[in-house]
């Protein structure tokens, strides 16, 4: 229960600083998918989708296009973020799994904007979209991964 | 084996939402609402106390000058030809329409495919779905998905962006389309177009006549194609949106404008 309630408050700050803030800066920058990969890296891949999936529904219902795409593509990426958890612990690996988790969440959504028809997802314009998501992905992680994990920690020690 | 299993199931409801969603019918607007009235206002008293709204009076004023600049461009030496136009191709006058300032507060569509803004008005003030987006240089893009605090526009450069335009010196009609960074202009077999001509547009029921599009600055004439294509670049300066206004109320009598057949 308290795990759910930090879950959301979460997903709500970052909402609200994501459409207050980032979404103006060039790119634009992902905070929500920054948080699901958090997550994934404290918790594992399960939690890494779940979370996916309830932060895709959120950025849906304020989007213009169809509902659970976001959701899709964030809990494939909340899932693949959340793997290789036992592996030595390199400091470089949360960054390395925020960026195959961005690539992998913008294809996911080009694909599923192929098979619906939709006129923006080109392949022209899935290469800088993969870039831009990628690159703020992993700046982003190196502050956000470490404060989702001290705050899991701190509620379940 | 058993670490997959909740991801597919979240994949099929993910994937059974979609397509629920694209059969269209607009069985989700309920949802969609209650979300908008409950992060809306919440996000701009976020988007104020970071000190980025400007004060309503600023924001009024600002629109009115956008809409009198937006007239301004389009008389001037234009104006005699314009009237004329007008008048031939029974447009109404495009005189002055009601404006709902709005701020731009973001990019609208994930991952930044495509191009669409967010904006901080919405049904409540009046914002209706297909409404005509303006600022003071001219065509911002159209309404498409309205909440009751905040609506995307799609600008006129994003892909799925079409709306009739004419050439102010020829008066020829085509179709102007996003396609990415800048528009296409497209106009039948017998329609002159010259690098630049200025373009406005046509109108339809929603749609408001007589805004400046954009400029062509290239044509592409492929010998025996039915279509001519120009390369048109947009008057508004689409990287630095700040203040936009939303026309509130469509344009009165019959506006829409049929294609001309090729000769």
């Amino acid at each position: 229960m308290r795990r759910v309630a930090l879950g959301a408050a979460v997903l709500l700050t970052a909402l609200l600083l994501q459409g207050a803030l980032l979404s103006r800066l060039p790119g634009p920058p992902d905070l929500l998918l920054v948080v699901v990969v958090a997550f994934a890296r404290a918790e594992g891949s399960g939690s890494g989708a779940v979370t996916g999936f309830a932060a895709g529904l959120l950025v849906d219902l304020s989007a213009d296009h169809e509902l659970g795409r976001v959701a899709l593509a964030y809990a494939v990426a909340g899932h693949v973020a959340g793997l290789a958890q036992r592996r030595e612990r390199s400091p470089l690996l949360p960054l390395v799994a925020a960026g195959a988790a961005a690539a992998v969440a913008v294809t996911a959504y080009a694909l599923q904007g192929f098979l619906l028809g939709d006129p923006r997802t080109t392949v022209g314009a899935w290469l800088p979209a993969v870039a831009a998501t990628v690159g703020w992905c992993v700046v982003l992680a190196v502050a956000v991964v470490p404060l989702v994990a001290s705050l899991v920690r701190r509620l379940d020690p | 084996m058993r670490r997959g299993r909740p991801l597919l199931l979240l994949l099929l409801a993910a994937l059974t939402l979609t397509a629920l969603d694209a059969r269209g019918g607009g069985g989700f607007d309920g949802v969609r609402r209650v979300a908008d009235t409950a992060i809306g206002p919440a996000q701009a008293a976020v988007s104020s106390a970071l000190g980025r709204d400007p004060d309503p009076d600023v924001a009024a004023l600002e629109a009115e000058i956008a809409r009198l600049t937006a007239e301004l461009s389009r008389s001037g030496g234009l104006q005699r030809r314009v009237t004329e136009l007008d008048r031939l191709l029974r447009l109404t006058r495009a005189g002055s329409y009601p404006t709902v300032p709005a701020q731009v507060t973001g990019a609208g569509s994930a991952f930044g495919f495509g191009a669409t803004v967010a904006i901080d008005a919405g049904s409540r003030d009046g914002v209706r779905e297909g409404q005509t987006v303006l600022d003071g240089d001219g065509l911002v893009g159209r309404t498409v998905r309205v909440g009751p605090y905040t609506s995307t526009v799609l600008l006129l450069t994003d892909p799925g962006f079409s709306a009739g335009a004419r050439l102010t010196r020829e008066g020829t009609v085509g179709l102007a389309r996003g396609d990415g960074r800048l528009l296409t202009y497209e106009l039948v077999e017998g329609g002159r177009v010259s690098v630049g001509d200025g373009l406005l547009t046509t109108g339809s029921d929603t749609f408001v006549p007589g805004v400046p599009v954009g400029r062509v600055t290239s044509v592409r004439a492929e010998p025996g194609a039915l279509v001519t294509t120009a390369v048109v670049e947009p008057f508004v300066d689409l990287a630095s949106l700040d203040l936009v206004g939303v026309v509130t109320e469509p344009p009165r009598g019959t506006p829409r404008v049929p294609l001309p057949l090729p000769r």
